[in-house]
């Protein structure tokens, strides 16, 4: 089995941000220590089932990984190198938030071989990122970001939100051209999207809050295409766009429907149609690994038409697109009349248009 | 028999609900010792009935009060203006009626209406205010105000708390002296008028009945007039509160009969029920009148595959509702269903609840319409469906039923009255002051105005304090047009509706506004517009979807996506499918929706 994938979840945060539903915590920060050895001890558990599977990328993501310290993280990947045949040039990648982050934590983690940096911006106007309950101004994107480059960072992300309440085109406009203007290799553009279990989530329910607009959201999606591809990004998923040959590879896997394991609490694994995920809590997650078990929360094995589902709805994410003679004609000829599929030479890959409406083409395709 | 013809009474109870007719039963079964003092509980009669639902479900339609030597029986009456058919058939049971009225509250129209009733009949009439000693009450008022209806001296009314048993002797003593008692030959053949039915599981139908003449034994072979059916009954007898079998019900009495039938159609309200054969009565009683639905309304299944469980539903419904008619209908948008009429909204909600929670069938009900008479070159016919109407005025001229309305108000409120009756197409009839407070106003109305949430309108603009009675009043001429509405060009057969010309567009606007929010947004624009035949009088736009895509998906979330796809792909299964719309059913059943619902 080749090119999988480790990804590790470090749930620690300063704050907890107001959309966001992701196993992550704020005041956690003295679990750290134990947690760091829960996670050597997870791998050491893990690694007998995955022998004989080489290794493609990393990701460490959060949460806020770079709340825990550079050494604790190079201890971590040099663990990690021992236990998996992880090729040596792998992709390592690793999650920062701007304020958690200068030019020597960075060298740092560069030197430990984390060489692809992923940055929560989010946003270049100051009342979006206030919205969002972020804590960082885009003065410290900005200098984040130098600190990254002059720490030899040279495969950067930067993460974007857009939708938000109060957000204009024009300022959404306005946060593509300062992000475009500071060159990142990769750049991630996620529509706000409203999770029931959060801070955000019940005000909208109360109506304290106006839920987002899919229609100011679709004209944020399509400014977003046009100026990222104008700027030389190629838009390789529903939401990330990258200089050519700095696509994710790591995420690539999920949309592959490569194999990878998760470490860590919540953390998912996946192979051959079989997906399990470790137990959310840290406490919980901690004390299963101490107790020398796998953590195991659940899992499902995807009969043959979940994992048709997967693969049509994943592989239209990508644009890698799926075969026409998988379908009926009558299930796609109306999409590819109304221009929201492209036949290219008997594979259907969505339009812009198309990506937009993707949950409509999956019904549709899949009926 | 035990009681002498001299000796029995019989009477009912006019009132408005929550003027205290059934706390001042509770009185009278004390009073007279029909249920023991340590068995009484409030309103014993009416929980009867409920606690029968469980067992054997005889109503304590006509209870029998033994007092000082005289058998006085009680009748009870439907308090709705659905069924005033049933409530006449009561009265024709009785020789007298108390008019109860509560001293607070004054008179009601459904209580002027059924006083009316009675009076017509030829009832003796014994006013009586209750609740005397509510803080509220204006007894002296208030027998001004009924003084003044039935032209007596406002110190002859008598007055009651029915709650704490003031006065409830004297008031018996006065329906004795006041109501006459029954007339009728024992030896004459036998006469007796069914007031009303009810259906068992285990005993079948049986009837309350009052014997206008001749005697009805207990296991008598009967006919049945209206039916011409005959059946070996089973039982007779007389409910003390409880059911007690006689040998036989003598001329003036009042019991129960069970038939021996097992279809309350052959047994109906307001039939006669004589011995079979040549002992039997050449002629029936006079008044029986079939039950004529008023109101229809589609009946379809939520989901398509309950349509034979809801015809089943149906045909064991009817067993034990005698009012019930049905059709089998096919819409396009709805699938297959029934077109059901009723005799007014109230029977409509019971019909519709009952189908619902006996029979655990999800329904969706069109907005209920009434009876309309088109005529074209010399032919008429009666359409039931709105749909069936022919399109864009093809016809010579229609008819709609209407009816005769009474709303008693506040006299503040006449204003209110007068623009809500005016704005349903009221001819103004007559207006009477009750008192210088309380005023009498009659109309001559549509029935389809009514049907359509104008009982809630009334209330609401008179802070409740309006009451309303009507009865049909025939057909007139309208000129009425129906209004379609088209989604994407296609029409949807169950949102047809006929409706007056001047209110055409108003309703048009209303409906498509209302779909505009209802219809999910599809792939493409639709276009939601009502029409009179090829005319658009009104038209909404529901935009296109433009986004409809998971911002990430990542290694956690594909599960929990596909998931979400899954339960989409689901909901779109559940969707109707008009033209090229689907259209969700939640969005039919608030379309159809009548704003309010009628109550009582």
């Amino acid at each position: 089995m080749t090119d999988a994938g480790i990804y590790l979840h470090v749930p620690f945060c300063i704050t907890r941000c107001g959309y966001c539903d992701f196993n992550a915590y704020a005041g956690l920060d003295e679990l750290k220590p134990r947690y760091l050895q829960a996670l050597l001890v997870e791998a050491e558990l893990a690694a007998p089932g995955w022998e004989g599977t080489a290794f493609v990328s990393v990701f460490l993501g959060g949460g806020t990984p770079t709340t825990m310290a550079p050494a604790d993280l190079r201890a971590l990947l040099v663990h990690l190198r021992e236990r998996f045949a992880l090729a040596d040039d792998a992709e390592v990648s690793i999650e920062a938030n701007p304020d958690t982050v200068d030019v020597a934590s960075l060298r740092a983690l560069r030197d430990a071989g984390y060489d692809r940096l992923s940055m929560g911006a989010q946003s270049f106007d100051q009342a979006v990122l206030a919205s969002l309950e972020r804590i960082h101004q885009p003065a410290s994107v900005r200098a984040a970001f130098s600190a990254a480059r002059a720490a030899g960072y040279d495969n950067i992300n930067l993460d974007l939100i857009y939708g938000t309440d109060g957000e204009t085109t024009e300022s959404w406009e306005r946060t593509l051209r300062e992000t475009i203007a500071l060159a990142p290799e990769h750049i991630s553009a996620y529509a706000l999207t409203i999770e029931p279990a959060t801070a955000l989530g019940r005000q909208v329910a109360a109506g304290e809050r106006p839920p987002p607009d899919p229609d100011v959201q679709a004209d944020m999606f399509s400014i977003a295409c046009e100026l990222l591809g104008d700027a030389g990004y190629r838009h390789y998923e529903v939401s990330n766009w990258a200089k050519p040959g700095f696509e994710c590879r790591h995420n690539l896997g999920y949309w592959e429907r490569r194999p990878y394991v998760g470490l860590g609490a919540g953390a998912h694994a996946y192979r051959d149609d079989v997906r399990w995920w470790n137990v959310r809590p840290p406490e919980a997650y901690m004390d299963r690994v101490e107790a020398g078990e796998l953590p195991i929360g659940g899992s499902e094995s995807l009969d043959p038409s979940d994992a048709y589902l997967e693969e049509v709805f994943l592989k239209l994410r990508i644009l890698e697109g799926v075969p026409a003679s998988w379908f009926e004609p009558e299930r796609y000829e109306a999409f590819v009349e109304s221009g929201l599929l492209d036949d290219a030479f008997g594979q259907l890959v969505p339009t812009e248009r198309g990506m937009l409406l993707l949950n409509e083409l999956v019904l549709g395709l899949t009926a | 028999m035990s009681t002498e013809i001299s000796h029995i009474r019989n009477f009912c109870i006019v009132a408005h609900i929550d003027h205290g007719k059934s706390t001042l039963a509770d009185r009278m079964l004390e009073l007279t010792h029909t249920v023991d003092s340590r068995a009484m509980r409030a309103q014993y009669l009416d929980r009867m009935d409920l606690e029968r639902e469980r067992g054997i479900t005889i109503k304590a339609q006509a209870v029998r009060l033994l007092h000082e030597g005289y058998e006085l029986n009680l009748i009870d009456t439907p308090g709705h203006v659905d069924f005033t058919y049933e409530v006449s058939r009561s009265l024709a049971a009785c020789e007298g009626a108390i008019l109860l009225v509560d001293a607070a509250q004054g008179l009601e129209a459904q209580t002027l209406a059924n006083y009316h009733l009675a009076r017509d009949a030829g009832l003796a009439i014994v006013p009586v205010l209750n609740k005397i000693d509510l803080p509220a009450a204006e007894p002296d008022q208030r027998a001004d105000e009924l003084g003044k209806l039935l032209d007596r001296d406002p110190d002859e009314i008598l007055r009651v708390s029915a709650k704490s048993g003031e006065g409830v002797a004297e008031l018996l003593q006065a329906v004795i002296e006041a109501v006459p008692a029954p007339t009728g030959d024992v030896d004459a053949p036998l006469q007796a008028l069914i007031f009303d039915s009810a259906f068992d599981t285990y005993r079948g139908v049986i009837t309350y009945v009052r014997v206008q003449a001749g005697q009805l034994p207990s296991n008598a072979k009967i006919k049945m007039f209206a039916t011409h059916v005959t059946s070996e009954a089973e039982e007779a007898g007389v409910m003390a509160p409880e059911a007690t079998p006689v040998d036989a019900l003598g001329p003036g009495e009042v019991g129960y009969l069970v038939t021996g039938l097992k279809d309350v159609h052959q047994a109906k309200v307001g039939d006669t029920i004589t011995l079979a054969g040549k002992t039997g009565a050449v002629e029936p009683l006079p008044g029986y009148r079939e039950p004529k639905p008023m109101v229809w309304s589609g009946l379809f299944p939520a989901d398509g595959s309950d349509y034979s469980d809801l015809r089943e539903a149906l045909d064991k419904l009817k067993l034990s509702d005698s009012a019930l008619v049905y059709e089998p209908e096919t819409s396009q948008a709805l699938g297959f269903g029934f077109r059901v009429g009723f005799l007014g909204l109230l029977h409509m909600d019971i019909v519709r609840e009952r189908l619902e929670r006996e029979f655990d069938l999800e329904l969706i009900s069109t907005a209920p319409n009434v009876e309309f008479h088109v005529f074209k070159a010399e032919e008429e016919s009666i359409v039931h469906n709105p749909a069936e109407m022919p399109p864009g005025g093809d016809y010579d001229r229609v008819e709609e039923p209407v009816v005769y309305a009474t709303v008693i108000t506040p006299s503040d409120y006449l204003g209110a009255v007068f623009e809500l009756c005016q704005g349903r197409r009221g001819e103004m009839v007559d207006m009477e002051y009750l008192t210088p407070e309380r005023v009498e106003v009659h109309y001559v109305l549509p029935l389809a105005e009514i049907v359509f949430d104008f009982f809630d309108q009334l209330k609401s603009r008179t802070r409740g304090y309006a009451s309303l009675d009507y009865e049909p009043w025939g057909y007139q001429e309208s000129k009425l047009v129906r209004v379609d509405v088209l989604l994407h060009g296609e029409p949807v057969d169950a949102f047809s509706s006929v409706v007056h010309r001047d209110k055409a567009y108003e309703y048009g606007k209303r409906m498509v506004e209302r779909l505009r929010e209802l219809i999910p947004r599809q792939l493409f624009d639709v276009a939601v517009q009502a029409a009179i035949g090829s005319k658009v009088i009104a038209r909404e736009t529901v935009k296109a979807k433009r986004k409809d895509v998971l911002a990430k998906c990542y290694g956690g979330d594909i599960t929990r996506k596909r998931k979400l796809l899954e339960t989409q792909k689901k909901g779109k299964e559940r969707m109707r499918r008009v033209g090229k719309v689907d259209v969700p059913q939640d969005a039919f059943i608030a379309a159809l929706r009548v704003d309010e619902k009628a109550k009582r």
